[in-house]
């Protein structure tokens, strides 16, 4: 696969190097020279010395026939222009790219742009590490506005309802292992003691949740 | 006219303070802290803030404006500001600066852009090597 990365720093350079060492064709474009010094020695890549938001050096790189392109750059002008360049203007089939400061998520959002953004997600999760020791997510969504928790039902929660642990826009139960078999419950099915529930909970809602199962909810 | 002018340096503080002597209604929206405060000193009506941002459209009337100037030093910005200005608040005409002739081809409709102007083309023009 022919891939096209603006951006050569810590990320750009850490997926440059794995996709090369899987047998990709991988090209990088950073304004910094010594950026280049990130890839690993050995690395049969390219590494064009350029922004990438450059026409002529994007067209250098190959992207006219790239079958991926990602915008790691630490700036969301350059990734947004960059990758909604790659997008329209040379139909890259598949265009990824960070997003930096959030504040401006929503412009990738209204471009229809795919974004992956670090600093929400970790502020999401180091918020949660200090707050929520023993619920640990299995699975974050998005940007870790919601997840996926599971839990055992405390002894005092047997007999109730699943509908009764619902709470709309906040917490759903979308899983119930009992004995060693899973089903995806009604709102009307009993809870067991020892019962493994799966939940789909609101990063805010986390602290609802775990009142819950420890008995000092309602 | 009501005109927002996006970056203080030294194009948009010229034009803003040309604009304001001839009594047009001019808000600069600037990054820096620093320049924002000579801005003031100058006596030009200056906000504090990111362009590409709501926040600071708004709190520098781009509801209301029917001209926006994106005067900033980077391209890649300067088309995210013309971009989300016209796309949320409908300026009549958004002029952008072009600081790279190599960019001048992402200047258009599809990024909010109604006018483009490129000094260094224009330059380049006139010495004759365009």
């Amino acid at each position: 696969m022919k891939v096209v990365i603006v951006g050569c720093g810590r990320t750009g350079s850490a997926l440059a190097a794995r996709l090369e060492a899987e047998g990709d064709d991988v090209t990088l474009l950073d304004p910094d020279e010594s950026a280049q010094n990130r890839l690993p020695a050995g690395f049969r890549g390219r590494f064009i010395h350029g922004s990438g938001s450059s026409r002529s050096l994007l067209e250098e790189a190959g992207i006219a026939h790239a079958e991926a392109f990602a915008a790691l750059s630490p700036s969301d002008s350059v990734n947004i222009i960059a990758a909604r360049t790659a997008r329209d203007f040379y139909r890259v089939p598949r265009v990824f790219s960070r997003l930096c400061d959030p504040a401006r998520a929503p412009i990738y959002a209204e471009l229809g742009l795919a974004a992956v953004g670090s600093v929400q997600t970790d502020v999401n999760r180091v918020h949660h590490l200090l707050h929520h020791r023993t619920l640990e997510p299995e699975l974050t969504f998005g940007n870790g506005e919601t997840m996926l928790v599971r839990a055992f039902v405390p002894g005092y929660l047997a007999g109730r309802r699943v509908a009764e642990l619902n709470v709309p826009g906040e917490i759903a139960v979308v899983e119930i292992s009992r004995a060693g078999h899973s089903s995806v419950p009604e709102g009307t099915s009993m809870l067991q003691q020892d019962d493994f529930v799966s939940f789909v909970v609101a990063s805010g809602s986390l602290g609802r949740l775990r009142s819950f199962l420890d008995g000092t909810g309602h | 006219m009501r005109i927002i002018v996006a970056g203080g340096g030294t194009i948009g503080r010229q034009a803003a303070q040309r604009l304001s002597a001839d009594g047009h209604h001019v808000t600069i929206i600037e990054l820096s802290a620093a320049r924002a405060l000579s801005l003031r000193q100058l006596g030009l009506s200056a906000v504090r803030g990111d362009a590409a941002v709501l926040p600071a459209l708004e709190a520098a009337g781009a509801l209301r404006a029917d001209v926006l100037a994106v005067c900033t030093g980077t391209d890649e910005e300067n088309l995210l500001i013309s971009f989300v200005s016209k796309r949320h608040f409908a300026i009549g005409r958004v002029i952008a600066l072009v600081n790279d002739p190599e960019n001048a081809w992402l200047f258009d409709q599809s990024w909010g852009v109604d006018a483009a102007l490129s000094p260094t083309a224009a330059l380049l023009g006139l010495i004759g090597s365009a």
